[in-house]
């Protein structure tokens, strides 16, 4: 049971990230590799702020989410906007992979390469649950990540904003006809990214520590959860990064190391062969 | 109501429009005739801010100048657009459709504001064969029925001016002649109306004035009445002969290079 | 809708004609470059360069030209090396022709086994798996590591040798550079062959590519494959060069540098991947210096080379030149080319052509030949007679087509009518594999077609037209008709990498019959035009030719007529009489009722789905149910609502993946 309380940890960070990537790709059919570098960015703050100037909690979360959500918004302004409206263009792909990349040397540069520790903000005495043992940070940052997922699900189902995201995912153009402001909507889905990743970095980076390797390790598991969950689905990101994180932890305790990729590969290619949208995808066609 | 003036542009480097001048009043249809490619369309594009490059001209709402706002805000300023091909979104349903079309009316988050739904039973009433289909995507609808659709959306924020592209193009003569009744019904409760048609008698029947657009030129323009005959304007459309009558602009001379 | 890149302009056309010359120039240059006084330092960049090259070709013909994002070409790189590796290390193999032949057969393998599964589904899948395939190289090399030397590397990789002889300092470098020249020969053939014309048509539109005949599954598996020699050929390459390699040379981040350089070169394009690898190879290297900086100077650059050339070199050369030939910088722009190349390209936007540009197709019939003499030159076009025979669609419950037997006959046109929704498109759709009937039977001849793949119909001789014209940006008229004989007047592949005699004579006799052709619809002069930027009318005249070149046994036109003015309307009752008089079988589907009237020998009514009546255009224009459902006529005109009951039926075509 421990090994699953820690599979459900890791998969919980797997599906933060796929959250943030079906963020934007809903409201703007961008693929936003960058996404991860955000949720590391926000662990880094999370200890500037903690650490460094010494802030209580609450303005430790408000100054990540708000700097975050910021860097977000630059991005999308300098990285992606301007390639918008073209078609059959890759440049997103290579945009974002390279503010990933530049987020990466800015932190290895102000930060060093040395991984620091941030404080966590629930007691550190693991939980006794269900048979197995659990630290009350893990626990919380796994009822989080389902309440954001979720709620982020109900958002786009039940309100105009989520209504309009669509439209302009499916036709651009002639949701702008209709009224629909698509450039705040992409604006507005980066933010919302940023603002999530920011938020969390307290409770990610006390587990994983603030540390330089963290984004690309977390945008190659991201990218798991979304194509086991298929893409444009909330809900699917939930499901593929848990699964996910289930699945390497309880693989690699039984065999080497090597095997829990395999295993969600082949994994993979079975619910390619029978659900060929992933298991909860079909929003969103292809984008990439 | 709508007033274009000489308006210039297309796409970068290439001119599509050379200094189009139209104008609709209330309660009035205005159609814009022209062959395939003269320019109709990029007309309209211009109106609803989608023409990539626009260099010179204005458009008016009322007293409005349009030409700065982006699409959007020319959609909450009382302008709606109906675009060519039955743009209507396939994998929203019926409803949804409907919904997005109020985007401007009751924006804040919950879909089911009152007002906005007090609207969508409007449009249900004005198109009943809709309401049967609420739940259907309107990717299954046929094509009347999507543009029936995509018109009924377009009405949703009770906008002051209507532009059609083509509405007719591809529905069944009956279905085309649902949509000209519509069209008239719409000009007789007050909405100032841009028609661009294919078919031609059928437009003229429903417009007071017309344009006819040459090459990105305004070949003729007037009101329906003072053009005689149709066959005049179907050849002038045509490109088979000199000048209408009423403010005729003559005939677009051939431009040189590009 | 921004306007998007057009053709490679074929203004400068001395410089069109002289490119693979020039290329070949440049590279017998770079070949005896170190007698030209190039350094070891220079030389190996070169190297790496032509290596990187290979990769990204392979990409270019998957990703530019079938329209497969494919991330897999690592994994097949370090399948190459590996192969390489073990052979020579293990197995004391090192003739490197013969590392070569494994490594190409070791990536062609790799390429099916990801490729079936990945292309099957088509969409994300491909990238998805390819993914996949790159993150598990680790894995699996550790998994063999007594084969591949796991997370160490393999060691040790000896001198190559080839006939004997040891290949080392200017002789491997020669080898490398030879080998990549080959290649990119062999990849510029295949492109500008038919086999590119019809990747092109895949990327843009698979409907348009199954109409042609084409299998959309194996033409995009077949592009894979070969996408996966080149990668199989660097690795071998890079194997014997660095002498020594490990997981950590097949990283992950190798799939984005492979990328970027295709993206920044051109995707869609051939020597692109020259370029982009140069930049790529050459770019980080400089950066390094910035020491501290590098990650975050690498990661602007691969911003700005986003922005910048998101349509890649090729791309930024071609509007560069088209700004400077507006301009008056440049002279020699063919008079047409304004039409062409530098019209909007965007099938949506209704290109307006200027009075100036178009010409003689603005308002000119005069092309059109006496009635009687074209059906001569049309010859005898073998038409068969189409037999629908009961034929049923359900939609879950929704019949759409119900029950309906007709027959299209050769030398007459056979018109189907109805209101929208009624069945006309569906019923279209199964005659062509687009839908497979639930019961009865679609006859063409002998030939049951009745449940046939698309591609399979196409082949059985039916050609179709479509609502909307299918037509994939970037190309020509003569081209895009030229498509229509790819199955039916097919060269293989290998003759067109070699230019065997077969090539010459097959594309020359598919230009001049394409040419034929156009000229027949009285358009000869947009021959050269890019098909996308013509207007509707000139558009669907172009599909027609592209039907006809195919020279099918049935012809569907599906609402021809719709959109086009009266003119155009003219010119192609013309051409579809002059299919009639040559014996062709003709099914339309069109709402123009008075057009119609004119050209139709048969009219079938269909109404939800059934038919409701059939008879000459005489008998039906005294059918007062069909007048009062159909053309509204009647002052007891239905509602569309009762019109239109039948319409769950997803009428459009199969919709194209935008």
């Amino acid at each position: 049971m421990t090994t699953l309380w820690s599979g459900l940890a890791d998969g919980a960070l797997y599906a933060l990230v796929g959250v943030g990537y079906n963020i934007v790709l809903l409201a703007s059919g961008v693929f936003n590799f960058a996404n991860a570098q955000l949720i590391m960015l926000g662990t880094y703050l999370a200890y500037f702020a903690a650490v460094t100037l010494k802030l209580p909690l609450v303005p430790t979360v408000l100054i990540g989410a708000a700097a975050v959500a910021l860097i977000a918004v630059a991005e999308e302004r300098l990285a992606i906007r301007p390639l918008m409206g073209r078609r059959d263009s890759h440049a997103t792909l290579i945009t974002s992979v390279g503010v990933a990349v530049a987020l990466d040397g800015i932190v290895l540069r102000i930060w060093g390469s040395q991984p620091k520790s941030v404080p966590a903000p629930l007691s550190s005495k693991p939980l006794n649950l269900l048979g197995g043992t659990i630290e009350p940070t893990a626990l919380l940052l796994i009822v989080l990540v389902i309440v954001v997922g979720v709620g982020l699900h109900i958002l786009s189902k039940k309100t105009m904003i989520g209504l309009g995201s669509l439209a302009s995912a499916e036709d651009r153009e002639a949701a702008m006809a209709r009224g629909v402001n698509v450039r705040a909507l992409a604006i507005g889905a980066f933010a919302l990214a940023g603002l999530i990743a920011g938020a969390f970095g307290v409770v990610v980076g006390s587990g994983t520590y603030a540390n330089p390797g963290l984004g690309d390790n977390l945008a190659l598991f991201g990218f798991v959860a979304i194509a086991i969950g298929g893409s444009g689905s909330q809900i699917g990101s939930l499901i593929g990064g848990f699964a996910t994180g289930i699945i390497y932890a309880e693989v690699s305790r039984y065999t080497n190391a090597d095997w829990p990729q395999i295993v969600v590969f082949a994994l993979f290619l079975l619910i390619l062969l029978t659900r060929p949208r992933g298991l909860f995808g079909g929003a969103v066609e292809r984008q990439v | 109501m709508l007033t274009v003036d000489s308006i210039a542009g297309g796409y970068g480097d290439i001119q599509v429009l050379w200094g189009v001048s139209a104008s609709v009043e209330a309660g009035h249809v205005t159609v814009v005739l022209g062959r395939n490619g003269a320019g109709k369309s990029s007309l309209l594009n211009a109106v609803a801010g989608f023409l990539p490059t626009v260099r010179s001209g204005h458009v008016r709402l009322g007293d409005l100048e349009l030409g700065r706002l982006t699409p959007f805000e020319r959609v909450r300023a009382g302008l709606a657009y109906v675009q060519e091909g039955k743009r209507v979104f396939h994998r929203r349903t019926v409803e949804e459709n409907l919904l997005l079309g109020g985007y401007t009316v009751k924006r804040p988050f919950l879909r089911r504001g009152q007002r906005l739904q007090a609207s969508v039973d409007r449009a249900y009433e004005r198109f009943p064969m809709l309401a049967d289909r609420r739940k259907m995507t309107a990717g299954r609808l046929s094509g009347g029925q999507q543009q029936m659709l995509a018109i009924a959306q377009a009405l949703i924020p009770e906008p002051t001016v209507l532009m059609l592209d083509e509405p007719s193009a591809g529905l069944a003569p009956a279905v085309a002649k649902e949509v000209f009744a519509m069209v008239e019904n719409l000009k007789r409760e007050g909405l100032a109306v841009l028609l661009v048609e294919q078919v031609v008698d059928n437009a003229l029947a429903i417009a007071d004035d017309v344009i006819v657009i040459d090459a990105g030129r305004v070949a003729a323009s007037g009101r329906v009445a003072d053009f005689d005959d149709t066959t005049m304007v179907r050849d002038l459309y045509l490109g088979r002969s000199g000048a209408g009558p009423g403010e005729s602009h003559g005939r677009a001379p051939g431009r040189s290079g590009s | 809708m921004a306007p998007t890149t057009a053709v490679s302009p074929p203004a400068l056309p001395w410089l069109r004609s002289a490119r693979p010359l020039m290329m070949l120039g440049l590279g017998v240059l770079v070949l005896v470059a170190p007698w030209l006084g190039l350094g070891d330092y220079w030389s190996r960049q070169f190297i790496l360069i032509a290596i990187l090259a290979l990769v990204v070709s392979g990409l270019n013909i998957s990703l530019g030209y079938a329209g497969e994002l494919a991330l897999g070409q690592v994994a097949l790189y370090a399948v190459g090396a590996y192969v390489a590796g073990y052979l020579a290390v293990s197995q004391g193999v090192t003739d490197i022709l013969l590392c070569l032949l494994a490594a190409i057969g070791g990536a062609i393998v790799v390429g099916f086994v990801s490729g079936i599964p990945g292309l099957r589904l088509g969409g994300w899948s491909l990238a998805m798996v390819t993914f996949f395939l790159v993150i598990i190289i680790p894995n699996v090399l550790d998994l063999l590591s007594s084969q591949t030397g796991g997370a160490l590397g393999l060691s040790g990789i000896p001198i190559p040798t080839i006939f004997g002889a040891q290949l080392v300092g200017d002789g491997f470098y020669v080898f490398v550079i030879a080998v990549t020249i080959i290649w990119f020969a062999i990849f510029r053939n295949l492109i500008s062959s038919s086999h590119g014309d019809a990747f092109l048509v895949l990327k843009q539109s698979p409907i348009l590519a199954a109409t042609l005949g084409i299998s959309v599954y194996r033409l995009k598996l077949l592009a894979y494959v070969v996408g996966a020699i080149p990668a199989g050929i660097a690795g071998v390459l890079f194997a014997f060069l660095s002498a020594y390699i490990s997981p950590s040379s097949f990283a992950f981040a190798l799939a984005f540098t492979i990328l970027t350089a295709s993206v920044v070169g051109g995707s869609q394009s051939i020597y692109g991947a020259i370029f982009g690898a140069a930049i790529l190879q050459l770019g980080p290297e400089r950066i390094a210096s910035f020491q501290n900086y590098s990650l975050i100077v690498y990661g602007a650059f691969l911003v700005v080379a986003g922005l910048v050339f998101s349509d890649g070199i090729a791309g930024l050369i071609r509007s560069g030149l088209s700004q400077a030939r507006r301009r008056g910088w440049l002279s020699g722009a063919a008079p047409i080319d304004t039409v062409g190349p530098l019209a909007v390209a965007d099938a949506a936007v209704p290109t307006a052509v200027d009075e100036a540009a178009v010409g003689p197709l603005a308002g000119a019939t005069t092309v059109s030949t006496p009635a009687d003499e074209t059906a001569a030159v049309i010859g005898d076009l073998a038409g068969e007679a189409l037999t629908v025979t009961e034929l049923r669609k359900d939609f879950g419950g929704v019949t759409a087509v119900d029950d309906v037997t007709l027959e299209a006959v050769p030398g007459q046109v056979t018109a189907l009518i109805g209101p929208n929704g009624s069945g006309k498109t569906t019923l279209l759709n199964l005659v062509c594999g687009f839908y497979k009937p639930t019961s009865g039977s679609v006859r063409l001849g002998q030939v049951e077609l009745g449940g046939l793949a698309p591609y399979r119909s196409a082949r059985a001789g039916v050609a179709r037209t479509f609502q909307t014209p299918l037509i994939p940006k970037g190309m020509r008229a003569r081209a895009f008709v030229a498509t229509g004989r790819y199955i039916s007047h097919r060269v293989s592949m290998p003759a067109s990498i070699l230019r065997l005699p077969s090539f010459w004579r097959g594309s020359r006799d598919s230009d001049a019959e394409a040419l034929r052709l156009l000229t027949l619809l009285g358009i000869a002069h947009v021959a050269d035009s890019e098909v996308a930027s013509l207007p509707l009318g000139t558009r669907r005249l172009v599909e027609v030719a592209r039907a006809l070149a195919a020279e099918p046994k049935v012809f569907l036109f599906d609402e021809v007529g719709s959109g086009l003015d009266e003119e155009d309307i003219q010119r192609l009752e013309e051409a579809i009489e002059l299919i009639r008089r040559a014996g062709g079988t003709v099914v339309l589907v069109e709402h123009n009722f008075p057009l119609v009237l004119k050209i139709a020998d048969r009219i079938h009514v269909l109404s939800q789905g059934a038919l409701i009546a059939s008879g000459t255009p005489s008998e039906i224009q005294a059918n007062r149910r069909v007048l009062e459902e159909y053309t509204g006529s009647s002052d007891t005109a239905d509602t569309i609502e009762e019109l239109e009951r039948a319409d769950a039926a997803p009428g459009p075509p199969p919709a194209e993946p935008r």
